[in-house]
């Protein structure tokens, strides 16, 4: 079961005022949604993420003055689950997952690389299907000519003159469209 | 122990939470800390002027630039101390009291003669003044430490941070009772430096003090 972020608030917020019924009924059901929170982000490390969820749980329980009730529950205690992983990812010494990597792939040309990457398909669209299967065997995925032959099914011959040809339009395109 | 038997341990002893517990919890400790920093200016004595230098500009300037940092920094360490901590892109208030006894301090030197600039800057108690700052931010900063026990700060070193500034300027508050200058160019180099000293070890020891 999922409980929704208006369910969860309403329970921590009953917690709050001294319900101990919602409080242990909030934090069974945090449970399952911790566990799923570690496993997803640290695959293959049973006992691992079962002590990470009960640490959370002890955290949430503990520290549970720090939650501000005019502020998302859910953010809130992600917020205690990601400190825990964090946490113990140092105590362990372990490389751990990067909080913004969006951001990170930007700074490190990452979308200009997938930029170059369309454009070049969409120059090698422009070529007939021959040439454009030869260039990519050839060029891209680093085929020998006798290799792209046998696969292909055609002389070697008629590789070669695919590619020679089809970079040889190639070429032109681009010096069209830096005019 | 699974994770059922933990659950029903935890509310085993249930309790309402006040609320604003949060700050409640950050005025003890810094109430606690304060008291004992308190104990030590009466130690050093109070300035013998006190009530005289209370009616004039140069002691409420002290003050004013003490309190409103410490308050700033109240704010602050109480933000950080939530997981979730909320943008901090309002901490550059913090620049408004330096700024303004900057100004201050530039006013003063320009209406006195140069051959008094040093002796201003100095004072009498230079040298015992950021050290003497820093040592009363001490027990608050102990005090701090002690609310951050329930707290759940996740930005450690930030949180260190403020929390040491936030002693080095109620520090500085009471360290007003004793000390005697009246420069704002005095208050502005060796109060800030004491304060800053705090808030800087605060930095330091905050990942390995507030971890939790």
């Amino acid at each position: 079961m999922q409980a929704s972020e208006h369910q969860l608030r309403m329970w921590m917020v009953s917690g709050l005022g001294g319900d101990a019924d919602a409080h242990t009924t909030l934090l069974r059901v945090l449970m399952p949604v911790l566990r799923q929170f570690f496993r997803r982000r640290m695959p293959g490390q049973g006992d691992a993420i079962e002590d990470l969820v009960q640490e959370t749980l002890i955290a949430v329980h503990t520290r549970r003055a720090t939650y501000d009730p005019a502020r998302p529950f859910t953010g809130w205690m992600f917020a205690i689950a990601r400190y825990k992983m964090i946490d113990q990812f140092r105590a362990n010494g372990r490389f751990c997952t990067i909080e913004g990597m969006e951001d990170i792939l930007v700074s490190e040309g990452f979308a200009e690389a997938s930029d170059a990457g369309a454009d070049v398909d969409r120059l090698l669209g422009s070529l007939s299907p021959k040439q454009e299967a030869m260039i990519r065997a050839t060029r891209i995925e680093g085929l020998s000519v006798a290799e792209a032959a046998a696969r292909a099914n055609i002389g070697e011959s008629d590789v070669k003159i695919s590619v020679h040809r089809g970079l040889r339009l190639l070429a032109e395109r681009v010096k069209d469209s830096l005019r | 122990m699974n994770s059922d038997e933990l659950i029903s341990r935890l509310v085993q002893d249930f309790k309402p939470v006040p609320r604003h517990a949060l700050g409640w919890r950050i005025c003890a400790g810094l109430a606690l800390g304060a008291a004992v920093s308190f104990a030590v200016v009466i130690a050093l004595g109070f300035r013998p002027d006190l009530w005289i230098a209370m009616q004039s500009f140069s002691f409420w300037m002290k003050w004013i630039y003490t309190v409103s940092l410490g308050a700033a920094a109240i704010a602050a360490t109480a933000k950080l101390a939530r997981p979730d901590t909320p943008p901090m892109g309002w901490l550059w208030v913090l620049a408004l009291p330096v700024l303004g006894l900057a100004a201050i301090s530039v006013t003063e030197l320009a209406h006195a003669p140069s051959e008094h600039w040093l002796e201003m800057w100095l004072g009498k108690s230079w040298k015992v003044c950021s050290s003497t700052v820093f040592l009363l931010a001490l027990p608050i900063f102990g005090g701090l430490l002690w609310s951050f026990r329930r707290l759940a700060p996740t930005r450690l070193r930030a949180a260190g941070a403020t929390a040491g500034l936030t002693a080095g300027a109620w520090g500085a508050t009471l360290y007003c009772l004793h000390c005697p200058e009246v420069s704002a160019i005095f208050v502005l180099t060796w109060y800030s430096l004491g304060i800053g000293a705090a808030s800087l070890v605060g930095a330091l020891v905050g990942p390995k003090l507030l971890r939790w």
